[in-house]
């Protein structure tokens, strides 16, 4: 009894000490230093260590994941100069969403003629114009759709996070990447806006990377109508794999798997692996695992590995030997987006959460309604540690993952 | 709101130029993605001589995802619910892009000639099918009488 208020007035005479010696710091502080160590606080700082390295690492995965995004949407920039057999490596803009495909990739098997390219599109298209006409109507396209492209997040959107009562640390987490984003986007935006300026300088002085009338007339006379978009493209187009129909290349980065889904037939109450995750079918005839192949036009090799499309001439290209000695690489949606698989995981980890949450919740309810009878409290309760244990075992195992991901 | 896309504006004016026999749809004049919908019973079914309405949406992503279409006259079916809601693959998991509205709505008008109880969205109107076939299709004849002749629809 007699020793708590000696420490309290000892503690108190140092603090003393500290505030008035100045010139005799030294000892004081170290003296208060080492009080601080030995108390309870040594758990607490280790704790704090552990967080702060945690933090460093978060920060870390998320400037990883800010880089990665900016990357991918610079690509997504229409360039006149990056141009292939008439077309370009990134799309007009048809679609605002779901441009989440790899472009590096992409980009890769376009310039290897593997894939075709993402054409500017005719929005209409009549068989009665003159060669004249269509000229002077390609001479006005732009690289992008004029009106606002990507995946615009625009402010009349209905944000679920703004009719919550309680705002988490992920709220705020998840409106810092909306503006982020947002900025990125308004940002990808002028640079397009800058490019279509620029292609509009060079196509007057008649840059080599600009088309010539020819090429115009070789691409846009007669074109093919893609089945999905509506849109007046090139011949030369896609095909698909299994029924031998045409689809752009813009539509063709569209098909995707749909997100991960229980079975038709289970209950409203899946386990976690049993959500799966199905190859998108063939938009038109249904067959599983769709796929394209890209013939590439022997008469036009313009742009990357190419003549100048400036240079093209439309009677200069007759003589042509025939290279198709190996058939071209059938390209399935899932190879233009590897990321499935992760997908699926990640989908399954957090339906394995929700449910363990779930399973506590109705255990700790269990323990309420049994409070009287004690060993099924144990019991309960014994439960809930090895749930708990197991759900920060998950959350191991996926920093883990991710961890090794990102590197 | 964003431009209309191309696909929707020439589905649009298709569906105008070559309408489908006992399907219309007219887009809405304030929302060109909304449509007002009307199927015709087939013959051969106890929807006969029904002229049903729907409401069709494209909704943003439309067409890598499917139109929201909706019953909205009353209609005793094992794969439509009270709500109007319809349960049918190609609307859901077998969308797929080359569908278009007139596809859609020939599926929609296939649906009621050829009534799924093994796949039910009523569930009473389903069992009461199973059990009864006979009876249901007298009482999804009496529905349509009530709820999708012409008349009554236009008195409404």
């Amino acid at each position: 009894m007699g020793n708590v208020p000696t420490k309290e007035t000892r503690s108190r005479s140092n603090s003393l000490i500290s505030e008035f010696t100045t010139t005799n710091t030294s000892s004081s502080s170290t003296k208060q230093r080492r009080r601080n160590t030995t108390s309870s606080s040594t758990t607490q700082s280790n704790g704090h260590q552990r967080t702060n390295s945690t933090d460093l690492r978060k920060l870390k995965r998320q400037e990883e994941k800010d880089r990665v995004q900016q990357q991918h949407y610079m690509q997504l920039i229409v360039k006149y100069d990056e141009n292939v057999d008439g077309g370009f490596l990134a799309p007009y803009g048809t679609y605002k969403s779901n441009l989440d495909y790899d472009c590096d990739i992409v980009r890769k098997l376009i310039i290897n003629r593997e894939l075709a390219p993402f054409f500017t599109p005719l929005q209409d298209y009549n068989t009665s114009w003159t060669d004249e006409e269509i000229i002077i109507l390609c001479s006005q396209l732009t690289l992008h759709a004029p009106e606002a492209g990507f995946n615009e997040i625009e402010e009349e959107e209905d944000d679920v996070d703004n009719h919550k009562i309680h705002k988490s640390s992920n709220y705020y987490k998840r409106q810092e990447e909306k503006a982020k984003l947002k900025s990125l986007v308004a940002r990808v935006k002028e640079l397009q806006m800058e490019e279509e300026a620029k292609f509009h300088k060079m196509k007057q002085i008649q840059d080599k990377q600009c088309f010539s009338n020819d090429l115009y007339l070789k691409l846009y006379k007669n074109p093919l109508e893609c089945p999905i978009c509506f849109l007046y493209y090139p011949k030369h187009l896609n095909i698909s794999n299994c029924c031998f129909q045409p689809i752009c290349t813009e539509c063709f980065t569209q098909v995707k798997r749909l997100d991960p889904h229980p079975p038709h037939e289970t209950s409203n109450d899946p386990q976690p692996q049993q959500l799966i995750s199905q190859p998108a079918n063939c938009p038109y005839c249904a067959m599983t695992d769709f796929g394209v192949t890209y013939n590439p036009p022997l008469d036009i090799h313009t742009g990357i590995n190419g003549i100048a499309p400036m240079d093209y001439k439309l009677l200069s290209t007759i003589a042509q030997p025939s290279p198709a000695s190996t058939p071209p690489p059938i390209i399935y949606t899932d190879y233009i987006r590897p990321d499935w698989n992760k997908k699926l995981e990640n989908s399954r980890n957090k339906l394995a959460r929700k449910a363990a949450t779930a399973s506590a919740i109705h255990a700790s309810n269990l323990i309420i309604d049994n409070r009287s009878s004690g060993n099924a409290g144990d019991y309960i309760e014994q439960r809930m540690i090895e749930e708990a244990m197991r759900l920060s075992l998950i959350d191991e195992e996926e920093r883990k993952r991710k961890n090794s991901n990102t590197k | 709101m964003a431009a209309l896309p191309k696909r929707i504006i020439k589905e649009t004016e298709r569906l105008v130029s070559d309408p489908v026999p006992g399907i219309t749809a007219i887009p809405s004049e304030e929302n060109l993605r909304y449509f007002e919908v009307t199927i015709d019973g087939p013959n051969s079914s106890p929807y006969a001589n029904g002229v049903f309405h729907l409401e069709l949406y494209l909704p943003d992503d439309y067409p890598m995802c499917a139109p929201k279409v909706r019953f909205l006259t009353k209609i005793y079916h094992p794969n439509i619910d009270k709500l109007g809601r319809i349960c049918l693959d190609v609307l859901k998991d077998n969308w797929s892009p080359a569908l278009q509205i007139r596809t859609i709505l020939l599926s929609i008008q296939a649906l009621l000639g050829a009534p799924n109880p093994d796949d039910p969205l009523a569930n009473d109107v389903a069992e009461d099918w199973k059990k009864d076939e006979k009876k249901a299709i007298e009482v999804a004849k009496e529905w349509t009488e009530k709820y999708a002749s012409k008349k009554e629809y236009s008195e409404n």
